[in-house]
């Protein structure tokens, strides 16, 4: 079964996130990089993305005259998905774990950040996409 | 250039629209000729639907790293209905098939116009990140 895991924060959470000295942020990432390869090894690794940071994000709605409307207006506590992983795992609870090392994974002093990772199913419903 | 296209209408403990049959029938019929069109154009890098929320949970990280997972989330959380991973020229035309993504035909076949989230997706975390 496919899971999407996902890190969200907001707008001020990014910038704290750059105010991390260059040691912690490589520790960080050098963390998430060795899951990666962990999840590619186990056969569970089906993608991982991060987005860039939502400064760049923008609104589209339908078409005006054939053109899209687009407004990069958001509400202040928008949470922004920042990246995701996605997982193929033959229980919720093996999707939960890779969430948990995610969560683990340390910030600023090594200290892990325990940030929240959502975590959902694929549909299986056929549904939008 | 590759862009995320984040439908984010999903709404806590939301589950299958309320719609009569013939109109979510119509909505995913336009939905499955967006995908077919993008796949053609070559554009398509990935698009998926997911779970709807009731079956979304938060998990952190606790003592010794054994994960604690909640299903409780703000009333004002938008949740991830579906996304389209795209490759294209321009940022134009990602808001071009952004846009046509909102457009979907809603109850009654009206166009729903939901706000589409765009979103450049990094190659890599950029330098000053690292």
């Amino acid at each position: 079964m496919k899971y999407i895991l996902m890190m969200s924060g907001t707008k001020s959470g990014v910038e704290t996130y750059k105010a991390w000295s260059q040691k912690d942020r490589e520790t960080h990432m050098a963390v998430l990089t060795g899951l990666a390869k962990e999840l590619s090894a186990s056969g569970e690794f089906v993608g991982t993305q991060p987005l860039a940071e939502p400064a760049r994000a923008l609104l589209v709605r339908g078409e005006s005259n054939g053109l899209p409307i687009t407004d990069g207006v958001f509400p202040e506590a928008k949470e922004f998905l920042l990246g995701y992983w996605i997982v193929d795992v033959a229980t919720p609870e093996r999707a939960c774990a890779i969430a948990g090392k995610i969560s683990s994974a340390p910030g600023p002093g090594g200290v892990p950040t325990n940030m929240a990772i959502e975590v959902r199913p694929f549909a299986s419903h056929g549904g939008a996409a | 250039m590759k862009y995320m296209l984040m439908m984010n209408t999903m709404r806590a403990g939301q589950g299958v629209p309320n719609w009569p049959q013939k109109d979510l029938q119509a909505h995913i019929a336009y939905m499955k000729s967006l995908r077919g069109d993008l796949r053609e154009s070559g554009e398509l890098v990935a698009a998926e639907g997911l779970a709807f929320p009731d079956q979304a949970k938060l998990v952190r990280a606790g003592a010794g790293g054994i994960p604690i997972t909640d299903g409780v989330f703000p009333e004002t959380k938008e949740f991830l209905a579906g996304f389209w991973i795209v490759d294209v020229e321009t940022p134009e035309r990602a808001y071009a098939i952004a846009a046509r993504a909102s457009a979907a035909p809603g109850p009654g076949g009206e166009p729903l116009n939901m706000p589409i989230e765009a979103r450049p997706v990094m190659s890599a975390p950029p330098p000053e990140m690292l």
